[in-house]
C-alpha cells in the first residue's frame, strides 16, 4: 500500500508545494470528478474480461495487454480507480498503480479492500514517480497519464521505469479527433477540423480547469526513440456498428469511419 | 542495367505506367527546372534535405531511388558522393533521366520496373528511398516488403509522400483538400482517379507502422513538414491547408 512505502507521506508534501501548474489543475479537476467515475470504477473491477476505451471494446479484438502477465512488475499511470491494475493482479501480474487525485485513489482504495485484491496505490504525478529505474515489464495508462500529463515529461519518466524489453503501452484519443472536437463541453466532434495540426500539445477548454495534452505522430514517434523505445503498434480503434458510449464528445457515426482512439505500443530496447 | 519485367506487372502497375508514359512529356515540362534544382530538396514544396536531414551523409553508400522520374534527386545523390540506381516504372520518364544523366555526365544505372517487383538482389542497397514516388503508385503492401528485401542490414528505407490526414480531406470533385474530413479512414489503400487512370495508394497511420515492422523495419520517424508561408511550388497544393494540417510526410525505418 501507498502508506507502508517509506517517505511517501514526506514526498507527496513535498512534490505539492513544486507541483506544475498544469498537475495541480488536473488535481483539483480530477479530485472533483471523482464521484462521478464510481460506477464505472466498480463495473469495470467486477470484469473478468477488460474491455477498453469509451466504446468498451473488448481485450480480444484490440490486444492491448502482453498475452502472459503472471509474475510481471506493472505500473499503471494515471490509474484512476485501479481497475486496469485490478484486471493484471488475477492475470498474476504485481501491479503498482499511481495517480494524481486523491479522491480517485480513495474509490480505488475501498474497491481493493471490497474485492480482497491489494496492491501498492501511490498519491503522485506520473511525470515524477517516486520508484527506482527499471523496475516495471509493462507500463499502461488509459486516459490516464497518457493524456493527463505532459508527454514530455512522462513518457521519459516511463521508460526510465521500465526494465529493457519491458513494455510501454497506452490509449488517448485520436489525433485527428482532437482536431475536430469543439472547445464546448457536451457537443460532439463533427467533420471541420476546428484547430491546427503542427504544435499539437497542450489543450485546454473553457469550461473546465483541466489540461490535456495531446501530440501529433510524428511527435509520439521521435519521443518514443528519444526515450531509448522502439515503436511496436498504433492500433487505431473502430467501435462495431451500433456501439455506444456515455461520452458526449464524439458519437459512433464518426468513430465507424475515423479515428476516436488509438493505442500505441512501444517497447524499451535491450541496449536502453 | 537496363530492365524490364512488363510480363509481372499487377494491374495497378501497368496502370500506373500507362498513366505515366502519357504524362510524362507534360509533367517534366512543368516541374524539372523546380525539382532539378542544384542541391536534394523534399516534396511539393521542395524543402531542403540540408534542413529535413532525411538521408544523412549519403557518400559512399549505395542508394536506390523507386519512382525516380527524370532522376533529379539520384543525380545530386552521384555528386555527393553515393552510387545510386534510379528505378522507374515509366519508360518515358526514364528517357528523360538518360538525357539529364549524359548532360550532367554522371554515373548512374537506371532500371525500368514496378517497386512492386524490382530485379535486384537482395541486400544490395544501403539506402532506399523516394520523393513522392513508389510509394504512392504502387501497392506498399507489395513495395514495402520488396524495399526491405532490397536493404541491406541496418540500411535505411525513407519515403514523402501525401499524407493519411490530406488523404481523407481530400474533395475529388475540386482536387483540393477541405478543411473537413470527408473520406473514410478506416480501409484506406487503394485510390482510383477517373480522370486520369491512375492508382495511388495511403495507408492508415498505424496500417504503416504495422507493415514496415512486418517487412523487418524499425520506425526511426515520421517527419511532418510545414513549408514556409512563402513556399512556392509549380504543384497546384493548397498551402494555406499544408500550413495547418500536414499535406505531406515522410517516414524513415531501419532494416534490423
Amino acid at each position: 500500500m501507498g502508506e507502508t512505502l517509506a517517505g511517501g507521506v514526506h514526498l507527496e508534501g513535498a512534490q505539492a508545494m513544486t507541483l506544475p501548474e498544469h498537475v495541480a489543475r488536473n488535481r483539483a479537476a480530477w479530485d472533483g470528478w471523482a464521484t462521478d467515475y464510481v460506477e464505472a470504477g466498480e463495473r469495470a473491477w467486477a470484469q473478468d474480461e477488460p474491455t477498453w476505451g469509451i466504446w468498451g471494446i473488448p481485450e480480444a479484438e484490440v490486444g492491448m495487454l502482453p498475452p502472459d502477465l503472471a509474475g510481471k512488475d506493472t505500473i499503471e499511470l494515471g490509474c484512476g480507480t485501479a481497475y486496469i491494475s485490478a484486471w493484471l493482479a488475477r492475470r498474476g501480474a504485481r501491479p503498482v498503480g499511481i495517480d494524481n487525485s486523491e479522491a480517485q485513489l480513495g474509490t480505488a482504495r475501498r474497491l481493493q479492500a471490497e474485492n480482497g485484491l491489494e496492491f501498492t496505490l501511490l498519491h503522485g504525478n506520473a511525470e515524477e514517480v517516486p520508484l527506482p529505474e527499471k523496475s516495471f515489464d509493462l507500463a499502461i495508462s488509459e486516459y490516464g497519464a497518457s493524456i493527463w500529463a505532459d508527454p514530455y515529461r512522462w513518457l521519459p519518466e516511463a521508460a526510465r521505469l521500465l526494465r529493457p524489453g519491458g513494455e510501454l503501452v497506452f490509449l488517448v484519443n485520436g489525433t485527428i479527433l482532437m482536431l475536430c472536437v469543439p472547445d464546448e463541453d457536451g457537443i460532439a466532434a463533427g467533420d471541420r477540423l476546428l484547430r491546427p495540426y503542427f504544435g499539437m500539445h497542450r489543450f485546454e477548454w473553457p469550461d473546465d480547469q483541466s489540461v490535456e495534452f495531446h501530440l501529433p505522430y510524428g511527435e509520439w514517434i521521435r519521443l518514443f526513440r528519444r526515450n531509448g523505445l522502439e515503436v511496436e503498434d498504433l492500433i487505431e480503434l473502430r467501435p462495431g456498428e451500433g456501439a455506444t458510449t456515455g461520452y458526449p464528445f464524439v458519437t459512433s457515426e464518426w468513430a465507424r469511419r475515423w479515428p476516436s482512439e488509438e493505442v500505441w505500443k512501444a517497447r524499451k530496447r535491450l541496449d536502453g | 542495367m537496363s530492365s524490364s519485367s512488363s510480363s509481372r506487372l499487377s494491374a495497378d502497375a501497368r496502370r500506373n505506367r500507362e498513366h505515366w508514359d502519357a504524362k510524362a512529356d507534360d509533367y517534366q515540362s512543368r516541374h524539372s527546372a523546380f525539382i532539378g534544382r542544384p542541391e536534394p530538396r523534399w516534396g511539393v514544396w521542395q524543402i531542403p534535405e540540408d534542413e529535413l536531414g532525411i538521408l544523412g551523409d549519403v557518400a559512399g553508400k549505395d542508394v536506390l531511388e523507386l519512382g525516380c522520374g527524370a532522376a533529379q534527386w539520384s543525380i545530386l545523390l552521384a555528386r555527393r558522393g553515393a552510387r545510386p540506381v534510379g528505378l522507374d516504372n515509366s519508360e518515358a520518364q526514364l528517357r528523360f533521366a538518360r538525357r539529364l544523366i549524359e548532360a550532367q555526365g554522371v554515373e548512374l544505372p537506371l532500371v525500368h520496373a514496378s517497386a512492386e517487383s524490382v530485379p535486384l538482389a537482395d541486400e544490395s542497397f544501403d539506402i532506399v528511398f523516394c520523393d513522392h514516388g513508389a510509394m504512392t503508385f504502387a501497392d506498399p503492401y507489395r513495395a514495402v516488403p520488396e524495399a526491405a528485401r532490397l536493404l541491406r542490414a541496418g540500411g535505411l528505407l525513407a519515403f514523402s509522400m501525401a499524407s493519411p490526414l490530406l488523404a481523407i480531406c481530400w474533395n475529388e470533385e475540386t482536387n483540393d483538400p477541405e478543411e473537413r474530413l470527408l473520406n473514410d479512414y478506416f480501409g484506406m489503400h487503394r485510390f482510383e482517379w477517373p480522370d486520369d487512370g491512375s492508382v495511388e495508394f495511403q495507408l492508415p497511420y498505424g496500417e504503416w507502422i504495422r507493415l514496415l515492422r512486418r517487412s523487418g523495419l524499425a520506425v526511426e520517424d515520421l517527419v511532418e513538414p510545414c513549408p514556409a508561408a512563402d513556399a512556392i511550388s509549380t504543384y497546384e497544393w493548397n498551402l494555406a491547408w499544408a500550413r495547418r494540417w500536414p499535406a505531406e510526410c515522410i517516414w524513415k525505418a531501419r532494416k534490423r
